[in-house]
Formats: C-alpha cells, sequence, structure tokens
C-alpha cells in the first residue's frame, strides 16, 4: 500500500482524532464535539469543516497553496481566544503525531511510517503559515481598534469637552 | 512513541487537556479562579467619575477609589461583606423576581449552550446556569436553610474577595441579551441576574469606565457623549447640509420647538457617528416627506440609557430625563428612534419607575390617523411601527431600485426583539425598500437572535479581543448568507449595534456593511422637488 493511500483510507480517524484534540484545548470540550449545528456550535464545525478541508489538501502536498482558505478560519478564531501565540497554532502540529500512531498502530501500514516525510513537510508549511495568518488577524483586531476610536466613539470617554473635541476632529476632516 | 510525544506537546503548548490521558484536569468551577490580564477586561471606572455621580441626586455611587481588576488587594471598603449581605437582602426584598430567580433553577441545563460568549469563548462559567450560580451559591448560603446547613453540598459558599473578583469578570461577559431566557422553562432571566449582580458591585465602587462615564455625561448634558446644545443642534444640521448635496432638498429641522406635535428621541450616536450619521439622515428625509410636526430636544438628546447598566436608580433618572423634556415641550407624544436598550427601559421598566405619561396623549400618526394603543402608558412609539404603518397605508412614495447595490439581511437587536417583541415591523419596512433580501438561519434571528457581542456597555476597545469572539455566532450567520446569498448589509435598528457590528464584519466578514432601516428608507423616499444625481452608494455617496 502506499502512504496516500492509508492516510486516505484513514481520513475520517485521523481528522476526527485532530478535531477531538484541538477541541480538548477548549474548556467545554465535551460540548463542541457534541453539537453537530454549524450555527448552534460555531467553534466546533468551524474547527471540524477547517481540518477536514485542510487535511485533503496536506494530502495533496505540492507548495501549501490553498492552506490559507482553512487555515484562515482556525486562526481568525484562535488569535481572538485566550491562547497564547504557541497554544494558538500547536493543535495543527499534532495531525503528525496522530497519523504516525494511527499507521504505525496497524501491521498493514506499520512499515509506512518512514515515508511520512513528504507528510509531516506539508504540515511544517501549514503551521508557518498559519502563524502569519495569526498575526495578520492580530494586526486586524488593533486596525479595528483604531477605526473605533477615529469614527469618533472614543470621545465617550477620555475627553474633557467633547464638544470641542468633535469641532477638531471636524477640522481634520475637513 | 508518537502518544507520548504528542502528549509533551499538549504539556509544552497547550495548558490542561491532554489526548493521552483524556480531557480536562477536571476541578470544580468554585475552584477555579479567575486571572484578570490585559484585553480580557474592560478598565475601572475613574475615581473621579463615581465621585461626581455619587454626589448627584437620586444617585447611589459611594466608595469610589483608584483601583485595578489586576491588583491583588481590591481595597474593597472594610465592611464591604456586609455591604454585599445587605445589598442582596434588600434587592430580594424589593425584586420578587430575583427572589423566583435564586429559588426555581432546577438545572436542567437548556440554556447552558444558547449564551454567544460560552459559545465564542468555550469558557463553562460563561453557561448562563453558571452565571446565576455565581450569586446563588451566595444566596443559599447566607438565604437558605439547605445553604447553611449542608454549605457545599447545597452548592452554598461563603462571599469572599475571590467571589467578588468572579462576579466581575463574568458578569461584565454577559450582554444581559437574555437568549437563554428564551430558552428556559421557567422563564429565568439571567439577565437580570447579571443586572443585580453589576449592582452589588457599585455598592463597592466597582464599575467601569465606559459605562460610568457616559451616565456621567447623560446626567450632564443629556447625551453619552456630553455634547452641549450647540454642538447637537450643529450636528444635525451638518446632516441637512449633507441631505441638500445629495437631494438637491432643503430640510429644516426644528431643535426645542414648544407646541411641537411630536419629540423625536434617538441615540447620539446616530448624530455624531458613523454609520448612525446615515440613519438619521433617514429620519429627516422621512420627516419631512411626510410633513411631520416635530422636533429634536437638546436636553432629551440621547435616547439610549447607560443607567440600565449600572442600577435600577440611574436608570430612573435618566429615563425621567426624556419624559420632563417631553413635558416641557408640551408635545402630544413621543417617537423614538432606532435604539436597543432605550426601548428595553421603555417597554419593561419605564411604567413601574416613572410612569404613567399621563400628561402626554396616547400616540396616534398625524399621518394615517393610526393609534398605538401599544403604547398607551408609556407613551412612545418605535420608528419601525410608525414607518410600516405609513407604509400599510401607502403613504411613503419610494424608488425601491436605489437599493439595489445592496443585498441585505437583518440583525434582530437583542432588546428590540425580545425586551419588546419587535419582530414584523422592521422586516415589513424592508420588504417595501429593498429588492434584494435574505433571512439568516432561523435558530439566529427573531427571538433566538444571536447578540452582538458587546452590548451592555461592553463595546470598549480594550476589550477588542473578547467582543471578536463573543460576536462570533452573529458573524457566523452572516457568514452564512454572506456566501449564500451574497448579502453584502446588515440591517439593524439599534446604535449599538450599528457601531459594534461595523467592527464585527471587519473582522469576520470584511465585505459585509452595517446600515440601519431608517438609512435604506430614507435613501428610497422619492422627496417632491428633489434634484438627486446617481447615487451608487446611497446616502453614503461622496459626491
Ligand atoms: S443574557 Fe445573554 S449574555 Fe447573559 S447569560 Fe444570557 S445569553 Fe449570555
Ligand atoms: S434553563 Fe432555566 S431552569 Fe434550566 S438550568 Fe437554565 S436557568 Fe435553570
Amino acid at each position: 500500500m502506499e502512504l496516500t493511500e492509508a492516510l486516505h483510507n484513514n481520513r475520517y480517524t485521523i481528522v476526527d482524532k485532530w478535531v477531538v484534540y484541538t477541541l480538548a484545548t477548549y474548556q467545554a470540550t465535551d460540548f463542541l464535539n457534541k453539537e453537530k449545528d454549524r450555527f448552534a456550535n460555531p467553534i466546533g464545525s468551524t474547527i471540524r469543516t477547517s481540518l477536514k478541508t485542510l487535511f485533503q489538501l496536506l494530502l495533496k502536498g505540492g507548495d501549501g497553496a490553498g492552506y490559507a482558505e482553512p487555515l484562515s478560519q482556525i486562526m481568525h478564531l484562535r488569535s481572538v481566544q485566550e491562547f497564547t501565540p504557541s497554544q494558538a497554532v500547536a493543535p495543527l502540529n499534532a495531525v503528525k503525531h496522530i497519523a504516525r500512531d494511527i499507521l504505525a498502530a496497524d501491521k498493514q501500514t506499520k512499515d509506512l511510517v518512514k515515508d511520512l516525510y513528504d507528510f509531516e513537510f506539508a504540515v511544517d508549511l501549514a503551521v508557518l503559515a498559519a502563524f502569519d495568518l495569526y498575526m495578520q488577524c492580530r494586526e486586524k483586531v488593533y486596525r479595528i481598534r483604531i477605526a473605533e476610536i477615529k469614527s469618533g466613539a472614543a470621545i465617550l470617554t477620555d475627553s474633557a469637552c467633547p464638544s470641542k473635541a468633535l469641532k477638531n476632529i471636524r477640522k481634520i476632516n475637513e | 512513541m508518537a502518544v507520548a510525544k504528542l502528549e509533551q506537546l499538549s504539556q509544552s503548548v497547550v495548558q490542561g487537556p491532554s489526548l493521552a490521558t483524556g480531557a480536562i484536569p477536571t476541578k470544580d468551577w468554585m475552584d477555579i479562579p479567575v486571572v484578570f490580564k490585559p484585553g480580557n477586561y474592560a478598565f475601572p471606572a475613574k475615581k473621579d467619575k463615581v465621585e461626581y455621580l455619587n454626589s448627584q441626586s437620586g444617585l447611589h455611587f459611594p466608595n469610589a477609589r483608584d483601583w485595578s481588576p489586576e491588583d491583588d488587594d481590591w481595597q474593597l471598603p472594610e465592611n464591604w461583606k456586609e455591604i454585599i449581605i445587605n445589598g442582596l437582602r434588600e434587592r430580594l426584598e424589593k425584586f420578587r423576581s430575583l427572589k423566583i430567580f435564586m429559588d426555581c433553577c432546577v438545572r436542567c441545563g437548556a440554556c447552558a449552550d444558547k449564551c454567544h460568549f460560552f459559545l465564542g469563548t468555550g469558557d463553562p462559567k460563561n453557561m448562563p446556569v453558571l452565571r446565576a450560580e455565581l450569586l446563588r451559591s451566595v444566596y443559599r448560603n447566607d438565604f437558605t436553610l439547605a445553604g447553611k446547613v449542608l454549605g457545599r453540598l447545597a452548592g452554598a459558599r461563603e462571599v469572599t474577595p475571590e467571589v467578588i473578583k468572579e462576579w466581575f469578570m463574568y458578569s461584565y461577559q454577559c450582554t444581559e441579551c437574555r437568549r437563554c431566557s428564551a430558552f428556559c422553562p421557567y422563564g429565568i432571566d439571567t439577565a437580570e441576574v447579571t443586572i443585580v449582580i453589576r449592582e452589588l458591585l457599585h455598592l463597592l465602587g466597582i464599575g467601569i469606565n465606559w459605562i460610568l462615564e457616559p451616565v456621567s455625561n447623560s446626567n450632564r448634558t443629556g447625551n453619552h457623549m456630553g455634547l452641549q446644545p450647540h454642538t447637537f443642534k450643529d450636528n444635525v444640521e451638518f446632516l441637512a447640509d449633507d441631505i441638500e448635496n445629495l437631494t438637491g432638498v432643503r430640510i429644516n429641522p426644528t431643535f426645542n420647538r414648544k407646541g411641537a406635535e411630536v419629540l423625536f428621541i434617538t441615540p447620539s450616536a446616530d448624530v455624531f457617528a458613523e454609520p448612525g450619521l446615515y440613519t438619521a439622515m433617514g429620519y429627516l428625509i422621512l420627516f419631512e416627506h411626510i410633513g411631520l410636526d416635530y422636533t429634536w430636544s437638546t436636553y432629551a438628546s440621547e435616547g439610549g440609557n447607560f443607567g440600565l447598566f449600572t442600577n435600577n436608580e440611574s436608570m430612573k433618572k435618566l429615563n425621567a430625563k426624556m419624559y420632563a423634556e417631553a413635558k416641557r415641550l408640551g408635545v402630544k407624544w413621543i417617537l423614538g428612534g432606532e435604539c436597543g436598550h432605550m426601548w428595553r427601559v421603555v417597554h419593561q421598566y419605564m411604567d413601574t419607575m416613572n410612569g404613567p405619561a399621563d400628561f402626554l396623549e396616547v400616540p396616534k400618526s398625524p399621518i394615517t390617523g393610526t393609534v398605538f394603543h401599544n403604547a398607551a402608558s408609556t407613551k412612545m412609539t418605535h420608528i419601525s411601527e410608525f414607518t410600516a404603518d405609513l407604509f400599510k397605508h401607502n403613504k411613503i412614495k419610494v424608488d425601491k431600485s436605489r437599493n439595489d447595490y445592496l443585498n441585505v439581511t437583518f440583525h434582530d437587536s437583542c432588546n428590540p426583539a425580545r425586551a419588546m417583541g419587535l419582530l414584523e415591523e422592521p422586516r415589513y419596512v424592508l420588504k417595501h425598500v429593498v429588492n434584494n433580501y435574505h433571512e439568516m438561519p432561523e435558530n439566529t434571528i427573531r427571538e433566538q437572535t444571536f447578540c452582538c457581542g458587546s452590548g451592555t456597555g461592553l463595546n470598549t476597545d480594550e476589550i477588542m479581543e473578547l467582543r471578536m469572539r463573543s460576536g462570533l455566532p452573529r458573524a457566523n450567520a452572516v457568514k452564512y448568507v454572506e456566501e449564500k446569498h451574497g448579502v453584502n448589509m446588515l440591517s439593524c435598528v439599534c446604535a449599538i449595534d450599528r457601531a459594534t457590528l461595523t467592527s464585527l464584519m471587519s473582522y469576520w466578514n470584511p465585505n459585509v456593511g452595517v446600515c440601519g432601516i431608517s438609512e435604506l428608507v430614507g435613501n428610497a423616499i422619492v422627496l417632491d422637488g428633489e434634484n438627486r444625481a446617481e447615487l451608487d452608494e446611497g446616502l453614503r455617496t461622496l459626491l
């Protein structure tokens, strides 16, 4: 059996474990795993759908184009949740270990473990791309904060006389 | 081998859960302390604001001081425990609903997964049932026999400084949206539990600046911004200038005009901040079109009532101001703009606090003759009800195609939807002014609508990450209609929503804009004598 074929055959088990692992980084693990309605459980469904898509792309290998779409979904989530940068990205790495573990446990696929280099390299590329996306999301949050301040909302507080401040803003805009 | 490595990955970077050993190390929720760090709490209220508020008649904001949630010692007043227990006792006696909410939860869990904070954070303490339990545990300890005898076995615990910190953390991770209550078989309203927790915290001088400063501004000048009359007037007139540029029609709104038939009150954000400005332009165009005899007020220049987010005394005082102004001007009734929590206060609390407004008349549309009996006591009618009635009687001339550059969906803002049942009117109005309209999925609209994630005064920028995650369920449903139907405009009838959904969309769905419904109405209206260029972006077009 070819490695790609073996990974493909085991895709449900691998993705499932990957999803479970990722959702275990939240305290409400059980709920996030169980609830299948995508509107009633946006974290769970986003992680599940994105990891599924990403896994297909990892199997294809190549230069990693296309990773950005599913990764961006995941990073939009995790970059505004209470994770450190490494915690936000780490679960992506887990698929290497999960795949290796599953192949090694089966007599038929045990020998393929040594061929995992390409797959693991693809995962490495995904992790690097994820880190860029993580930073993009953080920067987006900062830009949104600035946009809110500029829109005038911040006059609400921190301004001695809003009437005067508003006049000044108008001048700048004119 | 692999499993060991995987476990190491968990331990080195992912705190807590581990695939190899199974899930999270389980601890009782009572034993998990809260940790404050930059970004997960809103800034505390400035000492001088709290002092000012406490010095005002009818208001009670004691124990002002400089403090930070990150400090170990919150410098609670010496008799803090007594203050809390007495404060709770007083409220249990005063608010019958609170006593019921404390007693009748059967922990069925129906509400548990309905809160957008829970769905966006995965933090169990954001389950409504646990949020209420934060207070209920203290109630059990001091006010029930079982709690006194059995203590923790009966889910009771003594109030400690740690509990106070936990209250602060989680009562400011609740937008009082009432989604959870829509699912509770007993009608327990966790929002009201949050309201009481925040009230109790204020007794200890604990509150956030983004709420208390607007309250103090409103108390002083009549609006959140602290805008003085001339600025408020100037701003509305700037909008009239913009309308003249776009349509060639000059509108001359009046201010503080005694004897006008109707007093119009809207959130001040509509006259100073984008995208509310366009909604205000919509009001001006509509009133001009139907020839309404109305006036703006530079004193009742705020529909919003951040008092609701602090304590019942300040909510009452800020609400009373609108009625005092209606009385002073001698109007017949009040027309209210697109605001969220103003309507919650008017619809649910006004009558008990300040009503009935006997000096006003039951609102009657001077254009159609319709009497709004639903406002028989508060004498205040919602702009969407008023506009829907105008459409029903064919009193508005529109060219729908002017909104064809948009593909619209409608976000039911929590307060109008769940606190006053305003579900059909905005949709009816939309039907008359837009051709392209799509609803979001059923379990995310109407009574089940998801909050913008930043209501109840949580729309401050220092907690932007928190706002982005609590707004996820809403954004997720918008994404769906964007992908499926090409929706590019999220309409709503709430000023806080207009501001906060704009940020939320910038993060999650950057191709979707946010607008008020009256903006779309104003853009579709064909004014008498207009001389209108092609406006590619409606009222937002820069000429
Ligand atoms: S009122 Fe809204 S924010 Fe508060 S607990 Fe209920 S669902 Fe959550
Ligand atoms: S749905 Fe009502 S009774 Fe059930 S746990 Fe929630 S608050 Fe308690």
